[in-house]
């Protein structure tokens, strides 16, 4: 019996060796695969999380200026894009209509303008894509499509086997047993807090 | 062998990206050829019969919603006859540089009967308004939009499905 007991022991140690040896050689292989991703997710996370402070995908510039337009003046295509040529960022006319409110608001690529026909002033807002943020946005907020989705939803599993596998990496005094379950437990009461706190 | 594996994955990716492009093309193609093309206009003019069917509007791009364009509004012959395009999973987000321009989107026109399908910017756009951010544009916009909805008896809405044309 004790004999037996000794050949069970071994075997169940040397499954277990195996298995943390696959855990190392996935989580290894796998981390340096989901780095990117990683790096998609947490940077364009942080600009999403300020969205009501600031917009994440493009910046918003403003701008006033001062046109010859008058009450009588008769507003036509080529006068606004010649006005459009005097500002600055470049600025190129798609089309224009008068509001309900009677200004002329001017579709540019990019933006808007409207100018007050009764007192010839004008005001601009142009936007401009942040960029690799904007398109680290989209695709963390999935909006390319349907394939990518499905793309991402892997990229997500991979990301949480690395996460997880990560806690069977180590054994004795810095192992998950002894020390980094404090640390686990840390990491989840943080967001378990302001999730009982606030939601 | 192994890098030659990974490349195949990596390259059967960008393959099947440029296959699903030119089959949204070709899908684009074919709603352009077979769709009865309503304004804005003749949509709220036909908007009994057409309700919770699927419909091809075109129009000009009033307003993107600035977080992440996940909805545009069309405008008509007049600010007052707008409609509220969602872009939905099938068309993913419209973009800033679309304003202005003259869209042809098919869709399933819909009436909103719920508060989820109804447009409320500040639940999306969050409640308070900071002024490092104050948005003139969006402000008026969406002033315009509350005002032809408080105007109209019935609100509709379009759930997107394909943008069929882009004219600039």
């Amino acid at each position: 019996m004790r004999h037996q007991e000794v050949l069970d022991t071994g075997m169940k140690q040397h499954i277990g060796m195996k298995i943390r040896k696959l855990l190392r050689i996935l989580h290894r292989d796998l981390g340096y695969f989901i780095v990117g991703m990683t790096i998609v997710y947490g940077l364009s996370g942080i600009f999403l999380n300020h969205r009501h402070d600031f917009n994440p995908d493009y910046n918003i510039y403003f701008d006033s200026f001062q046109t010859e337009i008058g009450p009588e003046t008769n507003v036509t295509e080529p006068m606004l894009r010649d006005i459009l040529a005097g500002l600055e960022h470049d600025v190129v006319y798609k089309k224009h209509y008068t509001t309900n409110q009677g200004n002329i608001k001017i579709f540019i690529e990019n933006g808007e303008v409207v100018i007050n026909p009764e007192n010839g002033e004008g005001s601009m807002s142009y936007l401009k894509k942040r960029p690799i943020i904007f398109e680290m946005n989209k695709l963390h907020k999935a909006t390319i499509g349907t394939l990518w989705k499905w793309v991402s939803d892997a990229m997500a599993v991979i990301l949480i086997f690395v996460a997880v596998s990560g806690l069977f990496l180590l054994k004795g005094k810095r192992g998950f047993g002894r020390w980094g379950l404090w640390w686990t437990i840390a990491g989840i009461v943080v967001p378990l807090f302001f999730a009982l706190m606030y939601i | 062998m192994k890098k030659i594996a990974l490349l195949a994955v990596i390259a059967a990716f960008f393959f099947s990206c440029g296959n699903q492009k030119s089959q949204s093309a070709d899908a684009s193609k074919d709603a352009e050829k077979s769709a009865v093309v309503y304004s804005v206009d003749e949509l709220y003019a036909n908007a009994a019969d057409l309700e919770g069917k699927e419909v091809t509007v075109k129009g000009t791009v009033m307003h993107v919603c600035k977080q992440g364009g996940g909805r545009c509004f069309l405008m008509g012959s007049n600010e007052d006859f707008n409609i509220r395009v969602e872009a939905g999973e099938k068309i993913g987000a419209f973009s800033q540089e679309q304003m202005g321009s003259d869209l042809t989107i098919t869709g399933i026109f819909k009436e909103v009967k719920t508060e989820a399908d109804a447009h409320n910017p500040a639940r999306e756009h969050g409640e308070e308004e900071h002024d490092h951010d104050h948005d003139e544009e969006a402000e008026e916009a969406h002033r315009i939009i509350v005002q032809a909805e408080e105007k109209a008896d019935v609100v509709y809405f379009i759930e997107g499905l394909i943008v069929v044309k882009e004219e600039i």
